[in-house]
């Protein structure tokens, strides 16, 4: 009975000095998921090796092929690793995708590391159809969640909110100045932001000239002396301080005469120095906003807070996902189930009626004719009843049985190949019910990580 | 039949603001979109009111103003304003995209509608001479444009007042996501009081000419023509402050708020006037808002 399992650990369970060592480089994932499929049992297989999480999601023969998995992992992994089955790891998975179990919840960057490794694992020919589907049911799910909750919304880093704020302010920062004073590491990170954010001209003032140089060369901006700071003022509508200065470097007074040159042309300060850069006085001044980091902290609090309240509703749509997967599943373990049983008992009487008329003699074209009906029609009364229930039922366990019963269980998925070996597997491989009926006994065990046989 | 029109109209107008309310509360994207259409849908069925209005009846009625109407109901005065301020919104929405003004319009436009509509107002007449005059008929649109732009202006300076206090105070409230930045609504706000400016100038020459023609003084003096008088020199010391000063945000929300109050001024004097002759009740149309 195949298995969708997942075998890893996350910043849950460890802190970052293991997940540094745990870490699988870019380089060594193919050779990596090259060994999880030689391992027994597995048949499809993906490695998730992000920052916050080193996690392997496989569909694998049996429950036992977990222990190979989890070895294959380390030693270290091993004495952390957590394991889950089947609708544990699904709904694992579901969650990993919508970023609920992220450090940072609802941060975008996850679904892209899925997506980056399901298609490594395809490159590598480990990844197949039945994987294939799960994956592209979570990134539905995660789609939902995003766009349907506002469990993604609002910044929550410093640097972030210090460009939310930006834009709260004077909106499009599309042809903007912003003023960098003083050459801290946050004030790069808003600096970068900000220039992603569409800042057109990025000013680099430092007390020392090569410093504001490097600093400039480093963000893509110009270096310009501390001393113009006044005209600076004027012509900057962001400004951006993180100098080691004791007293403030930009003052009420200084704010308040480059207002008025700027004909009450907005102009937000960030201050991100301790002590403050920005004298908080300025705040008081029209068309002046000052954002200390106190300050964009309580915002940070404040969206982490409204992002954790939309967490119970991007839940209840990862679950409502993981049951819809589960229920198309069934839905389309019942048809082939169906097909098979037909054409098995279709071939069953087709066999008999041969034989009664190899011992029957010469019949005329006629009687020939009415004896297949008769097979046909006994056919069909007997397979109405067990017909109708599958279709009710759509699959399940009752499929299941009756392909035990019958011993109609069909092949598994053709196992995904190497790109050295022929063409990759992918999820748009055809489903088995587009596949021609068997009517003889026999086949694998199928891979269907929930509900068994398709 | 344009009785029913309006009430039909009406539900849009309630539907549509329990919509933009309802995105308050939960900001999801099909709520607006759903609020929108719904306005418009009310917009669409309270101008053919008007049509029907103009084109069935042969009686009274503001929508006639200028089209052969001899008397007019405040109810009706009210529902033009509506109808032009819902229009100003989703004229503007198609540019700007501001939600957030449709949860403030709707509901107004339905607190306004309930009682022009549901509670009688009574007859005033219009002077023989305006019946078929064209001026009127200018003043009358310019005059609901204006009061439209300037209702607007008057929404936005409200919003830009809140937004900058949450973002002075760095307390942004549990709406603060769905504000647009300061600097749209400061934008919207001046683009707005331009054009209400422009049109109230209009209004008021046209109807000063009217008034002329009716009683043949230009500039009867009434509490109402004072209070236009006044709204018009606030926009215009507003404007010079904006061009010539570089006036913004704060400063100029403040003043538009004022200027929109002047307005409201002029109506209520508008209502508040006595009944009186056919030439007077006309009269009273002229530096009003109509």
């Amino acid at each position: 009975m195949p298995v969708f399992l997942c075998v890893g650990l996350s910043h849950k369970q460890v802190p970052i000095a293991v997940r540094e060592r745990l870490a699988v480089p870019s380089d060594d994932l193919p050779g990596r998921l090259a060994r999880l499929r030689t391992l027994s049992g597995v048949r499809e297989a993906m490695l998730l090796s992000t920052c916050n999480r080193i996690e392997v999601f496989a569909v694998v023969d049996a429950r036992t092929a977990a222990d190979d998995v989890l070895r294959d992992l380390g030693a270290l992994a091993a004495q952390h690793a957590q394991i889950r089955f089947e609708e544990e790891a699904l709904l694992h998975l579901f969650r990993v995708t919508a970023s609920l179990d992220s450090m940072v919840v609802g941060e975008a960057q996850i679904q892209g590391q899925v997506k980056e490794a399901h298609a490594l694992a395809q490159e590598a020919g480990a990844c197949g159809a039945a994987l294939g589907r799960v994956i592209s049911g979570a990134l539905s799910a995660a789609k939902r969640v995003r766009t349907e909750t506002a469990v993604a919304r609002g910044a929550v880093s410093i640097s972030s909110v210090a460009v939310q704020m930006a834009h709260k302010v004077l909106g499009d920062l599309a042809g903007r100045a912003a003023l960098l004073i003083g050459a801290g590491e946050m004030a790069q990170l808003a600096a970068r932001e900000l220039r992603s954010s569409g800042a057109s001209e990025l000013l680099v003032a430092n007390r020392s000239g090569t410093a504001a140089e490097a600093l400039a060369a480093e963000v893509g901006g110009i270096a310009v002396g501390l001393g113009e700071l006044p005209a600076l003022l004027e012509r900057a509508d962001v400004v951006l301080c993180s100098t080691a200065a004791q007293q403030p470097v930009v003052t009420r007074e200084l704010v308040a005469r480059a207002i008025k040159a700027r004909r009450y042309r907005p102009l937000f300060l960030i201050d991100l120095a301790v002590p403050r850069n920005v004298d908080p006085a300025a705040n008081e001044l029209e068309n002046v906003y000052v954002y200390d980091l106190d300050d964009l902290e309580r915002v940070a609090a404040q969206n982490r807070e409204l992002r954790e309240q939309e967490v119970e509703r991007a839940e209840a749509i990862v679950r409502e996902e993981v049951a819809a997967y589960a229920r198309a599943k069934q839905e389309r373990a019942a048809v082939p189930v169906l097909a098979r049983l037909r054409a098995h008992a279709q071939a069953l009487a087709d066999a008999e009626v041969e034989r009664t008329l190899a011992v029957l003699g010469p019949l005329s074209e006629r009687q020939q004719k009415s004896l297949r009906s008769m097979a046909g029609a006994i056919v069909n009364k007997l397979l109405h009843g067990p017909t109708a229930r599958l279709r009710g039922e759509q699959g399940g366990p009752l499929a299941d049985a009756a392909a035990e019963l019958f011993g109609i269980q069909d092949p598994p998925d053709p196992a995904p190949v190497p790109p050295e070996q022929g063409p990759r597997s992918t999820s748009s491989e055809p489903e088995a019910s587009d596949r021609a009926p068997r009517a003889e006994h026999g086949g694998g065990a199928d891979v269907l990580p929930l509900t068994g046989r398709k | 039949m344009a009785t029913v029109l309006v009430h039909i109209a009406l539900l849009a107008y309630a539907a549509a603001a329990a919509t933009y309310l309802g995105w308050l509360v939960k900001p999801r994207d099909r709520l607006v979109s759903l609020g929108r259409g719904l306005l418009l849908i009310g917009l669409v069925l309270h101008v053919a009111s008007f049509v029907a209005a103009v084109s069935l009846s042969h009686g009274e009625g503001l929508a006639r103003a200028g089209f052969g109407s001899d008397a007019w109901k405040g109810g009706q005065l009210f529902s033009i304003l509506a109808a032009a301020t819902v229009a100003g919104y989703l004229a503007l929405d198609v540019r700007y995209r501001l939600p957030v003004a449709g949860a403030f319009v709707a509901p107004v436009t339905v607190a306004v509608m309930v009682p022009a509509h549901l509670v009688h107002s009574g007859t005033r007449a219009i002077a023989p001479e305006l019946t078929h005059s064209t001026a009127l008929a200018v003043h009358v649109f310019s005059a609901a444009a204006g009061t439209a732009a300037l209702a607007l202006a008057f929404a936005l300076s409200l919003l830009y007042l809140a937004s900058e206090k949450q973002l002075k105070s760095k307390h942004p409230g549990r709406l603060f996501a769905r504000l647009p930045s300061l600097e749209l609504i400061d934008r919207v706000g001046w683009h707005l009081s331009v054009w209400g400016f422009v049109f109230l100038s209009v209004a008021i020459a046209t109807g000063s000419f009217v008034s002329r023609e009716a009683s043949g003084s230009a500039f009867p003096i009434a509490p109402k023509q004072g209070f236009a008088v006044l709204a018009w020199a606030l926009l215009a010391g507003l404007i010079q402050a904006r061009l010539v000063a570089g006036w913004r945000g704060r400063r100029l929300a403040l003043l538009v708020v004022a200027g929109f109050l002047l307005l409201v001024g002029t109506y209520a004097g508008l209502l508040a006037a006595p009944q009186r002759s056919s030439a007077a009740a006309a009269a009273l149309l002229y530096l009003g808002r109509s």
